[in-house]
């Protein structure tokens, strides 16, 4: 115990120092988590159910966007400018629709047979399982069970410091899409009438149906928003760590967490659990060995929930489809 | 019937037999496509030895375990074409009273997989001896059905010094020398050699990795540097279960550590996300890693590939470590990749050609397979061997007699350029 306190005491000095470093990586991660976890709390929203093939959605997503930068970004130079700018939005919609079109197959053929057979939701999470494992192990037999590296649209380098903390491009690309897509998806939800839809079908999916709201094609469209987050999302993690068939697997855990963690169901929550779990994992590496990282953000996920067991921003359980 | 796995190696004859557990999923077609063409292939096979008149000669295993699937596949690679040259060649000459037979026991590098490979290999009745496991962690869980069954391993690249500590007349023997040289060696070339002083010491968590990441602390320690040490566990990238985004949070934490040089004790897979991370935190340090990481696809599989310039390699290999001349291009003729920096395919070859070479002097007529496995290994014990690696003998705990040198390498525009060594 005193090792560990040793430990302790000889890194806080560190931290101090490393504090706005250990922040801004903290924000990357946590944006691309929050936007994964968006992906989870919306179906959720409508239908009460954990979409486990979301990490496949993340997954279809970054190889979409791989296949699409390999076509486009020279191998003899990496581009810059207005260049990178349009490859990147290039890469962020493609990742962005792939995972869409997959999240539609996914409802389509995982879920929408079951809900027309008023199957147990048990019956949905097993589905849910088995898309994931054909998904993945498709696309290991398709593209190669390792990983490979993406082709650089844009060239890495500091762009301004905070506090003596340099904030290089990748962070910033993460920072700007993740900031924007968040922003459109939240007015989306809150103010059109597609986003009152998915409220009200959230709410009470019955009582919806009732005042005229079609159930499936809410339910599509839920899909559809959380496939073009967890798509883009999956090109944003590609873009430093390139594509492998099993990429998804533990960053959507994380997103998972982070939907619990913020209140699933609960779209803010989502972006806070995130950013949240981000900052979490980023600060403990500081404090402790990085195997620890995973049992950090798993050991605040039950402290918050032992306080809040809705998580930080959840609300009342209702109904729902 | 046999058949053929989907994932199997091109160019290598790989049969699994009925009688065998199925290791690897198969494709209905391939094996239909593969059954066949194997029907077709036995047709002038018999032909030729009906007609010498050598239909009687027993046909022996010899087995090859390490990652032939996942992640770090390319080393398993490199190693398997290498063994099935050996024995191709060995075939080639018609005088061996005895047929040899590559059986491949793929276990990804995984020491959770490598059991049942293990218990494969120890079931089937005409193995007589192995080369591998690849991989230090699947090593030590494989060894524990290996010994028993008395079969020799011999191993191009499992590295971890505790694999050989402690025990005389060892079955697993390594014609690599273990990670305390290894380590020591590229400690030293960091400290005195670059004269850094700060140093930053990132292990992988498996059996080998953490074993050559605090052998190079604490030799860095003693030449005189500050070390500062972390885990960071293979991620579910690379087979693994962690999260690649602990790189980001690792890769800003060495930025601001003021770390002059970094060492990761570990793979490829995972060294290519780390160097992508730390080119996305803007780390300038001196990179270098071990012989887990001495592979092409560390620049394939680094985003981006110019993140792994500049980088440090290291490999206990000692002398010549590629095959060279004519053994090099037969060796690409059954690979279709070039055998220059297809780390470990000359070990494997020598670690190949030890087993004959003993196998040669213990083969009697009759003889069972159990007495052969056990000769194989007291007879490997007395065995010295001029390979392309250097001439190679075992200690009694496996590890080679001589004293290794420590290859080192830099990747420069995208290939492994050798820089010297210990």
């Amino acid at each position: 115990m005193s090792g560990f306190l040793h430990y302790f005491t000889s890194h806080f000095s560190t931290l101090r120092l490393e504090f706005w470093n250990l922040l801004v990586g903290g924000f990357a991660n946590g944006f691309i988590y929050a936007m994964v976890a968006i992906g989870y709390t919306l179906v959720y929203g409508v239908l009460r159910l954990i979409n486990f093939a979301h990490s496949e959605i993340f997954m279809t997503g970054g190889f979409a966007a791989y296949f699409v930068m390999k076509v486009f970004v020279p191998t003899t130079s990496t581009p810059s400018g207005m260049n990178s700018v349009l490859l990147i939005a290039l890469g962020v919609v493609v990742g962005g629709v792939v995972g869409a079109v997959m999240a539609t197959v996914v409802e389509r053929v995982a879920y929408r047979p079951l809900r027309r057979r008023n199957a147990p939701k048990l019956a949905y999470l097993i589905s849910a399982i088995g898309a994931s494992y054909f998904i993945y192990n498709m696309a290991g037999k398709e593209f190669g069970r390792y990983n490979t590296a993406m082709p650089q649209p844009y060239i890495n380098h500091p762009v301004f410091t905070i506090f003596g903390a340099p904030v290089e491009m990748y962070y910033i690309i993460i920072f700007v899409v993740g900031v924007l897509m968040l922003v459109i998806l939240d007015r989306l939800v809150a103010t059109t009438k597609l986003g009152r839809s998915i409220r009200a079908v959230a709410q009470d999916a019955e009582t919806a149906s009732l005042m005229g709201v079609n159930i499936d094609r809410t339910i599509a469209v839920t899909f559809i928003l959380g496939g073009i987050m967890g798509g883009a999302a999956g090109f944003l993690f590609a873009l430093n760590f390139g594509v492998a068939n099993t990429m998804g697997f533990t960053p959507a855990l994380k997103a998972f967490t982070a939907a619990v963690l913020g209140g699933i169901g609960n779209l803010r929550g989502a972006v806070l659990g995130g950013i949240l779990l981000g900052l979490v994992e980023s600060f403990s590496v500081a404090f402790l060995p990085g195997e620890y990282v995973d049992v950090t953000a798993f050991a605040v996920l039950v402290l918050v929930l032992l306080i809040r067991p809705t998580g930080i921003l959840g609300e009342r359980l209702g109904r729902s489809a | 019937m046999k058949v053929e796995p989907e994932n199997c190696v091109k160019g290598v004859k790989h049969t699994v037999e009925e009688d065998e557990p199925m290791k690897l999923r198969l494709n209905k077609t391939v094996a239909a496509v593969a059954s066949s063409a194997l029907l077709l292939m036995a047709v002038p096979a018999v032909g030729l030895a009906s007609t010498s008149g050598a239909t009687t000669k027993p046909t022996y295993v010899i087995g090859y375990q390490g990652p032939l699937s996942g992640g770090n596949q390319q080393l398993g690679l490199n190693m398997v074409f290498a063994v099935q040259l050996a024995i191709n060649q060995a075939n080639a000459t018609h005088k061996l009273p005895y047929n040899l037979k590559l059986v491949q026991y793929d276990d990804q590098g995984s020491p959770t997989l490598a059991p049942a490979q293990a218990q494969a290999a120890v079931a089937n009745k005409k193995l007589i001896a192995l080369v591998g496991p690849a991989f230090s962690g699947a090593t030590r869980a494989s060894e524990v059905y290996y010994r028993p069954a008395h079969i020799a391993t011999v191993s191009p690249s499992a590295t971890a010094a505790a694999l050989a500590t402690g025990i005389n007349k060892n079955n697993f023997m390594r014609v690599v020398a273990g990670d305390d040289v290894q380590g020591a060696a590229d400690a030293n070339y960091l400290v005195k050699t670059k004269g850094k002083t700060k140093l930053y010491v990132i292990n992988d968590a498996s059996f080998y990795g953490s074993g050559l990441a605090s052998v190079v602390a604490a030799s860095a320690k003693t030449d005189g540097a500050s070390v500062t040490t972390n885990t960071d566990p293979e991620t579910s990238s690379c087979g693994g279960t962690a999260s690649a985004s602990q790189y980001t949070a690792q890769a800003t934490q060495v930025v601001s550590s003021g770390a002059t040089a970094l060492f990761y004790g570990g793979y490829y897979c995972d060294f290519g996300l780390l160097l992508g991370a730390l080119s996305s935190a803007g780390y300038t340090g001196t990179i270098m890693s071990g012989d887990g990481s001495w592979s092409t696809s560390l620049v394939a599989g680094t985003t981006p590939p110019t993140a792994a310039n500049n980088v440090y390699l290291s490999e206990a290999g000692g002398g010549n470590s590629n095959l060279t001349g004519k053994l090099a291009v037969q060796y690409k003729a059954l690979s279709h990749f070039s055998a220059n920096n297809a780390t470990y395919a000359a070990q494997s070859y020598d670690a190949t050609n030890i087993i004959l070479k003993a196998l040669s002097k213990v083969y009697k007529k009759g003889i069972s397979v159990a007495k052969l496995r056990s000769g194989l290994v007291t007879q490997l014990h007395k065995t010295t061997y001029k390979g392309v690696t250097g001439t190679i003998s075992f200690q009694s705990n496996g590890d080679l007699s001589a004293k290794s040198i420590v290859d080192f390498g830099q990747i420069q525009s995208g290939t492994i350029t050798s820089v010297g060594h210990s």
